[in-house]
């Protein structure tokens, strides 16, 4: 018996459950940002007349959650007029991925047809909050 | 092979009880043992897993299939990244410096649990940056 084991690992599991909390409550979470890069090109997309929002995915090709995303924002481009949707490979495409910060994969960004970035989502995203934070964009009310 | 999803966490959540009982009784052995369920995926591929194995047996004809799958690569390196941690804890016990061992027990600990209460792979996190960062210096 190890009584510095045993507080060793109350503390790890304690501080396990805060990382574990944090990261479940980032992940799918939409949240407005900002950028300087365009996604347009660097997808290398020109927007077609209707297009007023492009979602940019960013993933990697050993990733679970990057293909749950992909079926996701597919269908969601397939469904709302003026939604555009590329993914691109990290792998394929280093220098977008540290054009724009992104670390981790699933990433999803939305463009604004001018280019202006609109908000970004780390992991899975939540459909309904994502449509709703592109709603106005997509109308031509914002 | 494609990966059940609910095999991992069952595996991960069946490797932090045996590292949490290291750190409680301070076992070299059994990190050693802990060691070795690592090495086996780690070496020969996801089928040599014991707690993957014991879930097939055990668990799986009760869930029924799963819903999706997951790609076994990043899952194997988190095994070989486990194997690391759980050889040094292991050496560390048993060569009578147990503050290495208690240390190296409880970063896999985290990661561990990480996995199995939360679904969140740190192994399979370092694994899509090793992989990024091999694409990026390879030539274009």
């Amino acid at each position: 018996m190890s009584a510095v084991g045993a507080i060793v690992v109350v503390a790890v599991l304690v501080v396990a459950t805060v990382v574990g909390l944090a990261l479940r409550a980032r992940s799918g979470k939409v949240r407005t940002t900002t950028g300087a890069a365009s996604g347009w090109s660097l997808a290398h997309v020109t927007p077609e007349p209707d297009d007023r929002v492009l979602l940019l995915q960013l993933s990697s090709p050993i990733c679970t959650p990057c293909r749950q995303t992909a079926a996701q924002l597919t269908e969601l481009a397939a469904q709302r007029p003026g939604l555009r949707h590329v993914e691109i490979d990290v792998g394929d495409a280093p220098a977008a991925a540290s054009e724009l910060h992104v670390m981790r994969t699933p990433t999803t960004i939305a463009f604004a047809r001018d280019g202006r970035e609109l908000l970004r989502v780390s992991g899975v995203p939540r459909r309904r909050d994502l449509l709703e934070a592109l709603d106005s964009e997509l109308t031509g009310a914002g | 092979m494609p990966l059940d999803p609910r095999g991992v966490r069952f595996a991960a959540a069946v490797t932090t009880v045996v590292l949490a009982l290291v750190l409680i009784t301070g076992s070299g052995w059994l990190a050693l043992a802990q060691a070795v369920v690592f090495a086996l995926p780690a070496v020969f591929g996801m089928r040599w897993s014991p707690y993957g194995a014991l879930f097939r047996l055990a668990v799986r004809p009760r869930l029924g299939p799963p819903a999706e799958t997951e790609d076994a690569a990043p899952v194997r390196f988190s095994q070989t990244v486990g194997l690391v941690f759980t050889v040094v804890a292991a050496a560390g016990y048993l060569a009578g410096v147990p503050a290495l061992g208690i240390v190296a027990t409880a970063f896999a600990l985290l990661a561990a649990f990480l996995n199995a209460a939360f679904g969140f792979c740190l192994g399979c996190e370092v694994y899509g940056l090793v992989t990024r960062f091999r694409a990026a210096g390879r030539p274009a």
